[in-house]
């Protein structure tokens, strides 16, 4: 029916709105990511956590941050992953 | 594998990959698959190179 | 507006892009900035605030977010700004 195939045209428009809003965003994203490469990054975690560490990469999943020089409350961590369930925001300086 | 001769050749993942991100970003999928990938890569191959250890040990959050 | 920010989905994330925006996150805290987007996949926000002669760039991992709100429209100016601020102008992207 006319009515129909009308609705499924404009369930094709909107598929390819929201596609083109999400890879937008997610372009951005991993470009902001990539930014954030051999930056010195600030996490503000749980429990009142603050630590600072080298920003390396991060999984595309984004579950895990490896970082470098890692200063944590008791020394220096050469090498470590952060879990971002851990995390509540970073930031970095550009 | 338990797969018998006769079973036909699974599915190959990294097609499935492609047809999901073509589903999720339509024309630029392509792009955002070469970017992730990239991305993924470096995180592999400095996890293989590095061994970084999770910090903290125990997650602050479950 | 208490809404599940995680599921919001691109459509309504894409409606605060290149916007200043609050964002309230975590236990009791608040952060201003302007918006430069959201991860689809975590729903991360990324904010940006602009120095003098550098920026201060700000993720709020998506799990944290409990609020957005659009405080402030950008101008044309603003909008070409945050288009370009990451992409690549001298350096490459990929490892060699």
């Amino acid at each position: 029916s006319i009515s129909s195939s009308a609705a499924s045209e404009s369930d094709a428009e909107e598929l390819q709105k929201e596609q083109h809003a999400r890879s937008v965003l997610r372009e951005r994203f991993l470009r902001c990511l990539l930014a954030a490469t051999n930056k010195k990054v600030r996490f503000h975690m749980h429990e009142n956590v603050n630590v600072e560490a080298t920003f390396r990469t991060s999984d595309i999943d984004v579950l895990n941050f490896q970082v470098s020089d890692l200063h944590t409350p008791i020394g220096v961590q050469k090498e470590a992953l952060i879990r971002c369930q851990d995390v509540i925001s970073f930031t970095f300086d550009m | 594998s338990s797969r018998s001769s006769t079973a036909p050749p699974s599915e190959r993942p990294g097609e499935r990959r492609a047809a999901e991100m073509k589903k999720l970003y339509g024309r630029d999928a392509a792009k955002i698959l070469a970017m992730e990938a990239a991305m993924q890569l470096t995180f592999d191959r400095n996890c293989d190179l590095k061994q970084p250890k999770y910090w903290p040990v125990i997650p602050l959050k479950l | 507006m208490q809404c599940n920010w995680l599921l919001s989905g691109p459509l309504h994330w894409f409606r605060f892009v290149d916007k200043q925006v609050r964002v309230k996150a975590g236990k009791d805290e608040e952060h201003l900035g302007w918006l430069l987007t959201v991860d689809p996949v975590s729903a991360s926000v990324v904010l940006l605030n602009f120095r003098e002669d550098a920026a201060l760039v700000h993720v709020v991992v998506g799990h944290s977010v409990k609020n957005v709100e659009v405080l402030q429209e950008p101008d044309p100016e603003m909008t070409e700004r945050l288009r370009s601020f990451f992409l690549p102008l001298t350096t490459p992207i990929l490892d060699p």
